[in-house]
């Protein structure tokens, strides 16, 4: 048994050391969901400043927020945020070619057969519509519209919905929530940081100014330094680089070019990486995510300033990460949650969701008395380990599932050795186009389908029922669903339309 | 571009019971250009899937897609409904509890984008409000299966169905014949190889050879196809699954209840499934119990004694030969299970349904799903013998898998770790580990639940029960009023 504390009733001390977005994550949801079993603190240092990972989000931030309680448009009028029904790639596969992958489905299982065989034997008769055509999701976002999906099972409940927000906003709309449900806040640089001389557990923090910040679980959330994980505690980072070199980004913020506003992020191939544009209400969020051993940082900036389309609101700004995670998230009475444990590019703005997920757990598994159960311990690093495994994968089939051979970065991601794990789901969905399945953690079949189908990466036979049938009445089925998306779509209001219509009721309310 | 698979040209199946009938079934509705003839004998007692009264409320889905109408059950099989198996004994005395079938009642689950994006999946806590409405509508006697298309207040509720097994096969031929399936009656004398680990043809004694494309292997414990293939392996389960003879009764008078009952006594566990047609009771007990001690418990005579050695194939599919129900896995009837595993594994084969030419990486991605199919039924079953009077009786057996860590989190904080393929949702498991007599621990969020919240919910609750009450008839009548109106 770990922990420094004996099992009293007096709350545990929770200490979170970093004031980025997974610290402020991390110290609310624990003083709002643990209100008396922990006792939150928080230090953070005015001099360092915050990464503010992930400007997109995905659906499940939506339960985060639900669940702290707070009010959903409060919140996105504070972080100017705006709805997103997916991503939009494009160049990936080949260049001028792109696709959605949205947060929803494509189709219908029909008699036990999943859509994709049947839109690939349409696709071999030359009457499939491109796959999207078949997705509200993906329909509604190139149709730049909006509205919340049906919470019910007809057409309408088939897809969900994120945020696109201003990251540097979120974290202090976080800071604020949090300070005012308790957490205590210590504004300073940590020095040293005293263990206990037999078991390791780290006992207090001590900054600069002499202050001893005492606690019985410390959470690591000093970003890609990991103070605590990393450097005090020594755990072992398994570096992911071989497998996704970008370790670079280059972001700049720009005005809006046009009037609409997208209801999706857009993700450009680029020749070293990849660049994002994220459209927040006030501004579009600029990118280039690239790797620094094909083309230099002073490139990338000169690159993202041509790419970008609307005005530069400031400089580009060169941050730097290296793709991996530590081999255990918790070791000893210290948890690390955000970059501090692990770091996967934003290509699908996962990264706010690992911070939520390694929240939700450690809030599962909390030592409500102090004590850290080992098995407690073991479990957090077993599901901490499959959720990064799993986006792991996902995001290195981006790079894979590719034809372009147009500079050096896309042949070495083209033709690299991928991890067993993905070699044998490719190699499947290659022989017989179906999907390793499972239920746990990120992306689904549907998420797998998108990027295969959207990159070109058609497999070589599909299931045979689709072609059982009278291909005309096959193909009147699938037009008759496309005619039911564009309905939907035509009834949805535009996105811009629906946010001002939201911030109208909150002034209302107000 | 894709091309379709080359359709199998032939399925043959082997077996004669309920199982192979409902296979042959789906194969000819998912591949109507396939010929699928079924090699039958009389399946042995110790076929459980072939002699199962009952299933799971998955059965019920796949009966739908298989145009086999509850109804029709009802009217032409001896069907009945269950909503709950009531458990005793298996904790401390005067412990029991109570599993139904379904998940929450949280409506944001229950959206389509949830189910297939996972949204809002996840429910680490499994707390049920307030018992379920299926409980209290078996403790009032009261029910009639729900208008499929309209909102009613019991339209929430799973259930499973119960039948007899001889006349649910004569009614499942009905409609296998109705589907061209064609039958051979005869016992398989000879496996005739092809290339590789594929099979060329079965020599039926005495009929000659049926070549097929496929081999579906339904031939009950002996695996007569599976376990002639090379590289065939049985994955022991003997260190964890202690009943080691299966007493099952002569079926008594009829009984009319929505509740079965899981039972552990003073020599093993007594299960009691409500047909009517009699009163289905099965006794396991582990080494050492004798025969007369055996049938003294049994309390009525018995019809068969099994031995079990429970285990499964740790690949059940070889080659082209495809094994279910208990030529893939074996275990004790100690619960629904058989084939409610067969079924679920029936209609993965359907899902990753193969042509001509098999892939190995689909059958690798069969067998992986599969097995953790059975190992989920595995699990379960060892939860039962890890309750605290079954382990006096029993004796301390291994946990496979991470059936301790499961216990072990549900007890200290009444979590429950999620676990692909099982045969419970989270919320069903969670029942049943109360029903068996383990004290759920408050998860670290529950310690400060809003007590408003709560009672609202207590309340919620309350109101639901009240319109169940009042929406369902009294089972026995509604029961008596159906079988006249068919």
């Amino acid at each position: 048994m770990g922990g420094v504390k004996d099992g009293s009733d007096q709350p545990v001390r929770v200490v979170v050391l970093g004031g980025g977005t997974a610290g402020w994550m991390t110290a609310a949801g624990i003083a709002r969901l643990l209100p008396e079993t922990a006792q939150v603190q928080l230090v953070e240092s005015e001099d360092i400043g915050i990464v503010g990972v992930g400007e997109a989000t995905l659906p499940h931030i939506r339960g985060f927020v639900e669940k702290l309680g707070i009010d959903e448009a409060a919140f996105m009028k504070a972080t100017h945020a705006t709805y997103k029904l997916g991503i939009d790639f494009r160049d990936f596969g080949r260049i001028g070619e792109s696709y959605i992958h949205p947060f929803g489905s494509f189709g219908e299982e029909l008699n036990g057969v999943g859509f994709h065989h049947y839109w690939l034997e349409l696709e071999r008769q030359g009457l499939a519509r491109p796959l999207g055509e078949y997705s509200l999701a993906v329909t509604a976002a190139l149709a730049n519209r909006f509205t919340p999906p049906s919470q019910d099972d007809s057409l309408s409940s088939t897809y969900g919905y994120a945020y696109q927000f201003d990251a540097t906003l979120f974290g202090p709309f976080m800071r604020e929530f949090g300070m005012s449900i308790g957490v205590e806040r210590h504004e300073g640089k940590v020095t040293s940081v005293d263990r206990d001389g037999e078991s390791g557990d780290v006992l207090a923090l001590k900054l600069e100014d002499g202050r001893r910040i005492e606690g019985d679980l410390f959470i690591d959330c000093s970003g890609f330094r990991s103070l605590l994980l990393g450097q005090e505690l020594d755990v072992e980072w398994e570096d992911w680089t071989h497998w996704l070199p970008c370790d670079r980004a280059a972001a700049m913020p720009c005005t809006h070019a046009t009037d609409d506003i997208r209801p999706y992020t857009t993700a450009t191939a680029m020749p070293a990486g990849w660049r994002w544009q994220i459209p927040l209400q006030h501004r579009m969020g600029n990118g280039y995510v690239f790797s620094s051993a094909h083309i230099s940082e002073d490139e990338a900036c000169e690159m993202i300033r041509e790419a970008a389309e609307g005005e530069p609101l400031a400089d580009p700004r060169i941050l730097r990460f290296r793709p991996g995670r530590r081999s255990r998230s918790w070791s000893h009475n210290v948890i690390g949650v955000g970059l501090a444990s692990g770091f996967l590019e934003p290509l699908e703005s996962t990264s706010i969701y690992l911070a939520q997920m390694a929240i939700t757990y450690l809030i599962e598994l909390f030592p409500e008395d102090g004590r850290i159960d080992p098995r407690d311990r073991d479990e957090f690093n077993r599901l901490v380990d499959m959720e990064y495994d799993r986006v792991r994968d996902f995001l290195i089939l981006h790079y894979n599932a590719t034809t372009r051979d147009d500079s050096e970065f896309w042949n070495h991601v083209r033709t690299m050795t991928v991890p067993d794990s993905l070699a044998d789901k490719l190699e499947l969905w290659r022989r017989a186009g179906r999907i390793e399945k499972y239920s746990d953690g990120l992306f689904y079949d549907a998420s797998w389908i998108a990027v295969y189908v959207g990159q070109g990466l058609l497999p070589q036979q599909h299931d045979v029922r689709p072609a059982l049938g009278n291909p005309q009445q096959l193909a009147g089925a699938a037009e008759k669903l496309h005619e039911a998306v564009k309905r939907e779509v035509a009834a949805m209001p535009g996105h811009r339309e629906y946010l001002q219509a939201e911030a109208a009721r909150l002034a209302a309310a107000a | 571009m894709s091309i379709p698979r080359e359709p199998l040209r032939r399925i043959a199946i082997v077996g004669g019971g309920q199982l192979s009938v409902l296979a042959a079934i789906a194969f000819r509705r998912a591949l109507p250009v396939c010929e699928v003839v079924l090699v039958g004998q009389q399946p042995s007692p110790a076929s459980f899937a072939d002699w199962s009264p009952t299933a799971l409320p998955f059965t019920n889905k796949l009966h739908d897609r298989l145009g086999i109408v509850e109804s029709e059950l009802i009217l032409k099989a001896g069907g009945s409904y269950r909503l709950v198996s009531r458990f005793a004994g298996w904790g401390a005395a005067e412990q029991g509890g109570v599993l139904s079938y379904g998940e929450t009642l949280d409506p944001s689950l229950k959206t389509a984008f949830a189910r297939e994006w996972g949204g809002y999946r996840r429910n680490p806590t499994g707390l049920r409000q307030a018992g379920s409405l299926a409980e209290v509508l078996a403790d009032a006697g009261r029910f009639a299966p729900p208008p499929p298309d309209a909102a009613t207040p019991i339209s929430d509720i799973d259930y499973a169905l119960r039948w007899n097994p001889t006349a649910y096969r004569d009614l499942l031929i009905g409609h296998a014949q109705a589907l061209q399936v064609q039958y051979v009656e005869g016992r398989v004398d000879a496996v005739v190889p092809g290339e590789g680990d594929m099979v060329r043809a079965i020599s039926i004694a005495g009929q000659g050879q049926i070549e097929g494309d496929l081999f579906v292997d339904c031939s009950g414990p002996a695996a007569t196809l599976l376990a002639s293939q090379p590289g065939f392996e049985n994955s022991d389960w003997s260190d964890s699954l202690p009943t080691r003879t299966v007493y099952l009764g002569e079926t008594g008078a009829p009984v009319i209840a929505l509740e079965d009952r899981v039972l552990l006594g003073k020599t093993g566990w007594t299960t009691q499934v409500a047909g009517r047609d009699g009163l289905y009771t099965a006794l396991g007990v582990g080494e050492g119990v004798s025969r007369e001690i055996a049938l003294a418990t049994l309390g009525v005579p018995a019809a068969a004694a099994i031995t079990m050695s429970p285990g499964c194939a740790a690949r059940p599919w070889i080659g082209n030969v495809v094994a279910l129900g208990d030529a893939a896995a074996r275990f004790e009837p100690l619960g629904p299970y058989h084939l409610d595993l067969a079924h679920r594994q029936l209609d993965l084969l359907l899902e990753m349904l193969p042509g001509c030419s098999i892939e190995p990486l689909e059958r690798a991605e069969y067998n992986r799903r599969s097995v953790l199919m059975m190992e989920g039924v595995r699990d379960i079953l060892a939860l039962h013998f890890a309750s605290q009077s079954a382990r006096e009786m029993f004796g301390e057996q291994t946990m496979p898998g991470r059936t301790g860590e499961v216990i072990d989190q549900f007890q200290r904080r009444g979590r429950l770790p999620f676990r692909e393929e099982s045969p419970h949702l989270s919320q069903e498991q969670f029942a049943l580990l109360v029903a068996l007599g383990f004290k759920p621990g408050l998860p670290p969020v529950a310690r400060h639940s809003d007590g408003a919240e709560e009672e609202q919910a207590r309340a919620q609750f309350a109101a639901a029960s009240q319109a169940a009450l009042e929406f369902a008839p009294p089972y026995q009548q509604w029961l008596i009023s159906a079988l006249q109106a068919g």
